[in-house]
């Protein structure tokens, strides 16, 4: 019986390591958390590739192969785990790469993938350091952590008009970047004034205390470097304390969940994150992937890998190779079209594209402040 | 917001936190001072408790039982998760502790950390990855004294944590099967000479420890609003450190544990630097342990204890 | 078949039920009977199999059977176990080192990700396998080379090898650190403990901005370098070559990896080592005898914490990049399992395990939803069934075995 196991078991370790290609495949991977405590934006990057491939197989998909399959890789967030999925990725003979998530993954995993001059497209990771080492082949579609950060202060500045702000973050990588940018700008400005910067842990549930010492401060605004889980407990435990300072957030807690976890609380919150065209290209997008995974809500990374998936293949399907010196000058040359607004890259691989304020009102996400255009909406 | 109030604000802050914290313990502390094991599954246990008191409670509120039996739909919710973790830890001590209880330390605890991974992971195959809204019975009403603001919900959990840990004093105390348990924590082998079963005392506590921990865990999803797969694991470290501040087997000093742990969180957040908060918890942890191994509460520890 | 078992297996189904159907049956706020019914029906199923199995076992004919086939099965076991153990470690090197001539980048990558944590494994094998005492922040030092190495590199452009020793001297020290407090603490109380000093010095790193850049992280550290003389033209030269490669790197930390095996076989069977298992065994009745516990014990921290530190040293090199994130409390959880998978103070048990433990979960990539649930199961279970580990070490299965022993030979 044991025995018998056994071998099931190597025949089974011996059909996973072997492919087997009977038709000529396209394959595109995906990095991002498929375990642990981020797997929920790790999935959502996950499904938006796969329904991009979906989208443009039935369009068509690249001419000279029959199939376009996508390979997921597991980056747990981790620098080892994102460099051994990098390279399996590699082996599995990827075309491009979308993902990783957190900026300490995509950082490692971006080092293999340089040198195996493999298309890596991060639809997550804002750290500046992620386009900043002069990579040819990485590309970004979120706005890069002092754009973000630009926006706020520009929305603070001149939209609200306010004096005082109080910061929060729970001291990871990216909510770090973003309230040391916010700081910086804000300093040199010299509009606003910085009364505290607060720090929480990740995954904790309590943060009264906290927030009560900004209520003792009274600031205009406060600002929640936080992720979508904190964030929603945070408006709660704001509200329930009584404190009237406006919150602020940013993309990572632009998730539906904030709604539904936050309630009655949520409302009023200001967020950054990019703006939604009103285009019927992105309504399909959302109809596609509700029906797809079965969901009531599109996961706002879903956004950015669909997009992210689809300039690949388009650039692919362009270049009419996938040799990846050809398709990075598609990718450079072109201005695409995607559901998070137009996409065209500078010389780094970042996208000219500044954050819109957002406010959550009668429960939905509504377009709120224009920093570029310093226009409400 | 003056001084005054700032302070009860952040007094009352720390109760809560502390009193969560002490329901958790307490079950930490009866399990451990039973078995003598770090009981890693308990903040699984803790989470799942949180997940049933979801479900009972949605479907309660489907079928429109909330508005017009308020205290029953409590009493159903409570009731039911506590029933189910108390099965669960039944369940999770028959299969990978049971056979152990003869086995090295070390496997003991392995067994336990696996358990735990297989909770969690389970948990976020059956309930999904990201955190679920918990439907709204309290709201964030409440009053205020001064300018600090209580939560008629905070109120509620304050209340039935104090209820629960009297009853559990009780309990132990002065009933039949307490007392067994105490016998079986201190002294295995002379509890069985005198005619104890073992093997149903510890069923019991680890029925009733996660039973309390399952409390513990609708409570937070309750008033904190949400649920996730893995939320349980800082609560069980927080409170596995509460069960030996205050002297590892004493329910009072769980208790106490407890609320000196929400206590220096949350005091150290609010006068001092916040992002060294958690480095100040074990720094405590660490020194009590130096210098009174024995806890604050605790009896005589035995030698191979300490 | 038993009636016990069929009893047995009716209780065990039922409770199952209890858990499993509300906990999957609802996903959302309505009940999905067909998905929980699936679940706990294919588990059932699991069980009854099993029921089956054991029923056979006990059947007269396979009894029957396996007992003509005993006599063969003692020819095959004798004919391994004749060859002497050298030839073994021989074949194990032959396959270890030649496994990247063979191997794409991907199974490198995991290959050195298994060596590290062997290493890692080993180190930790010396506190908690010789000296017995429990370590569950194990993964600080390991962290504590990392940021060494990056540092020392970053701010003064040392090289990687001056910085080892450099690295090695400052994990010593933050082992002695952790140690002096935990001297006279035993068992649950030095876990505790030792796991409160892992999170306090990830959370040091994450929050000292001024020299570890926090949670942006340090990047930019240079690979390893060798110096090896070449003969051109004008005669003879020193070239330097950076191991940037996986195949240099998956060397060098093949090389690191064989002089740990070495260094902490020569440990155990040293006089230090006896002394540590004394410590172990009876740290009252060691000390009576003369041994040094206090020094003993805190060498035992620092010789544990100077393997991971260069480990840690070496992971910083390999990514150009360290993260105090990546120092988790989980990390100490996966070394500690990979000893005690492994069996305690057991060289090739914890070898064993941890290519178990980080390349098995790797080839099951796409199962990944469900790796960690089946880890967390095996872990429970093979601590049920054998809790001496996959290889046990000779001197502690004796241990745990002392009882159905008739004569314990040594």
């Amino acid at each position: 019986m044991k025995k018998v196991g056994i071998l099931m078991l190597c025949l089974m370790m011996v059909m996973g390591f072997h492919g087997t290609v009977l038709a000529k495949t396209l394959k595109i991977g995906t990095l991002s958390p498929l375990t642990g405590p981020y797997a929920q934006d790790g999935t959502d990057i996950l499904q938006g590739a796969k329904t991009a491939v979906a989208v443009f197989e039935k369009a068509g998909g690249v001419p000279g192969y029959d199939k376009i399959e996508v390979i997921p890789g597991d980056s747990a967030c981790d620098g080892g785990k994102a460099t051994m999925a990098a390279n399996k990725l590699i082996n599995s003979g990827v075309s491009g790469v979308v993902g990783a998530y957190c900026s300490s993954a995509t950082i490692p995993a971006s080092v293999p993938l340089n040198q195996a001059n493999i298309i890596q497209i991060t639809p997550a990771s804002t750290h500046t350091d992620v386009t900043a080492r002069g990579f040819k082949q990485i590309f970004r579609m979120p706005p890069r952590d002092d754009v973000q950060a630009w926006s706020t202060v520009k929305f603070l500045e001149d939209g609200l008009k306010i004096k005082t702000l109080a910061l929060i973050d729970d001291r990871q990588t990216y909510t770090v970047g973003l309230t040391e940018n916010i700081t910086k700008f804000a300093k040199e400005n010299n509009k606003i004034k910085i009364v505290a910067l607060e720090h929480i842990t990740p995954a904790d549930k309590d943060f009264t205390a906290v927030l009560t010492k900004l209520k003792k401060l009274n600031p205009d605004v406060i600002y929640m470097g936080v992720y979508q889980p904190e964030g929603s407990l945070m408006v709660r435990q704001a509200k329930a304390l009584g404190i009237k300072a406006k919150m602020l957030s940013e993309d990572a807690v632009f998730h539906p969940k904030f709604i539904e976890v936050g309630g009655k609380a949520a409302e009023g919150t200001f967020l950054t994150f990019a703006k939604a065209p009103d285009t019927p290209e992105r309504k399909d997008f959302e109809k596609t992937y509700m029906e797809m995974w079965k969901v009531e809500t599109v996961g706002s990374y879903g956004y950015y890998a669909y997009d992210a998936a689809m300039i690949l293949l388009e650039a692919i399907k362009k270049a009419g190779t996938t040799d990846t010196d050809k398709v990075v000058d598609v990718l450079r040359g072109t201005a695409w079209n995607g559901v998070t607004g137009e996409i065209k890259f500078d010389e780094k691989g970042d996208r000219k594209l500044a954050h819109i304020i957002w406010i959550v009102k009668d429960g939905k996400f509504v377009p709120y402040w224009d920093p570029l255009t310093e226009k409400y909406f | 917001m003056d001084n005054a109030s700032f302070i009860i604000q952040q007094l009352i802050n720390a109760i809560f936190l502390g009193s969560i914290y002490s329901l958790i313990a307490l079950g930490y502390t009866m399990v451990y001072g039973i078995i003598e094991l770090i009981n890693f599954a308990h903040g699984e246990l803790f989470t799942a408790g949180a997940f049933i008191g979801i479900i009972v409670l949605a479907a309660l509120q489907n079928m429109g039982f909330v508005e017009t039996h308020f205290v029953l739909t409590l009493i159903l919710v409570f009731g039911m998760a506590m029933a189910y973790v108390a099965v669960l830890g039944v369940a999770i001590e028959h299969v990978a502790y049971k056979p152990l209880r003869k086995a090295s330390r070390l496997a003991a605890i392995l067994s336990a950390l696996g358990m735990s991974i297989f909770l969690s992971n389970g948990m976020m195959l059956s309930q999904g990855v990201s955190d679920r809204a918990y439907p709204a019975i309290f709201g964030l009403k409440g009053f205020s004294i001064l300018d600090a603001r209580i939560a008629y919900g905070q109120i509620f959990i304050i209340i039935l944590s104090l209820v629960l840990m009297v009853a559990l004093n009780m309990f132990v105390n002065w009933t039949k099967l307490g007392k067994a348990m105490r016998a079986t924590a201190q002294n295995q082998t002379m509890a069985r000479m005198l005619g104890i079963d073992i093997d149903r005392t510890i069923r019991v506590t680890f029925m009733i420890g996660p039973a309390l921990g399952a409390a513990a865990g609708v409570m937070v999803g309750m008033y904190y609003g949400s649920v996730r797969f893995d939320m349980g694991f800082i609560y069980m470290i927080k409170a596995f450190a509460a069960a030996i501040l205050g002297g590892i087997g004493s329910i009072p000093g769980a208790v106490l544990g407890g609320i000196i742990i929400g206590g220096v969180e949350v005091l150290w957040s609010a006068f001092l630097p916040s992002e060294w908060k958690d480095v100040t918890t074990f720094v405590v942890l660490i020194l009590v342990l130096y210098l009174r191994p024995s806890g604050i509460l605790g009896e005589h520890v035995s030698e191979s204890r300490v | 078949m038993a009636k016990s078992d069929v009893k047995k297996f009716i209780i065990y189904s039922l409770f199952l039920g209890i858990l499993i159907l509300p906990m999957v049956g609802f996903p959302g706020r309505s009940f999905e009977a067909a998905r929980a019914f699936t679940i706990w029906g294919g588990i059932v199923g699991i069980l009854a199999i099993w029921l089956l199995n054991k029923t056979i076992r006990h059947s007269d004919m396979y009894l029957r059977t396996s007992a003509h086939l005993a006599p063969f099965r003692n020819t095959v076991l004798r004919k391994f176990s004749k060859l002497p153990t050298r030839h073994y470690i021989l074949l194990l090197l032959i396959v270890v080192g030649s496994f990247p001539l063979l191997a794409n980048n991907y199974m490198i990558d995991v290959g050195i990700t298994c060596l590290i944590y062997i290493v890692l494994g080993l180190g930790l094998n010396i506190v908690v396998g010789l000296a017995g005492l429990l370590d569950l922040g194990y993964i600080a030092f390991y962290a504590v080379g990392a940021y060494s190495y990056s540092l020392l590199n970053l701010h003064f452009g040392i090289s990687f090898w001056l910085s080892l020793p450099i690295g090695i001297v400052i994990g010593a020290i933050c082992g002695c650190i952790i140690g002096y407090p935990t001297l006279r603490m035993r068992g649950d109380y030095l876990a505790i403990v030792t796991m409160g000093f892992g999170e306090i010095i990830r959370l040091v790193l994450n929050n000292w901005d001024k020299l570890t850049k926090g949670p942006n992280g340090l990047l930019g550290m240079s690979k390893p370098e060798v110096v090896y003389p070449a003969f051109s033209k004008g005669g003879f030269e020193w070239v330097v070559y950076s191991l940037n490669s996986l195949h240099a790197l998956y060397y060098l930390m093949f090389i690191i990896a064989i002089l740990t095996v070495i260094g902490v076989r020569r440990l155990d069977n040293s006089r230090i080592g006896r002394a540590w298992v004394a410590i172990r065994e009876d740290e009252v009745a060691a000390e009576l005898s003369g041994v040094p516990t206090t020094w003993l014990k805190l060498l035992a921290y620092a010789m544990g914490a100077a393997f991971a530190s260069v480990v840690g040293a070496f992971f910083a090199a390999k990514l150009s990049y360290t993260n105090p994130n990546f120092f988790i409390f989980m990390e100490s959880c996966i070394v500690l399992c990979i000893v005690v998978l492994g069996g305690v103070g057991s060289i090739p048990g914890v070898i064993l395990a941890g290519i178990i433990l980080i390349a098995v979960p790797e080839v099951f990539r796409e199962l990944q939803d469900y790796r960690m649930l089946a880890f967390g199961l095996a872990m429970a279970v093979m601590m049920v069934l054998r809790p001496e580990g996959l290889i046990p070490a000779t001197r502690r299965k004796q241990e745990l075995h002392e009882a159905d022993q008739s004569s314990p030979e040594d």
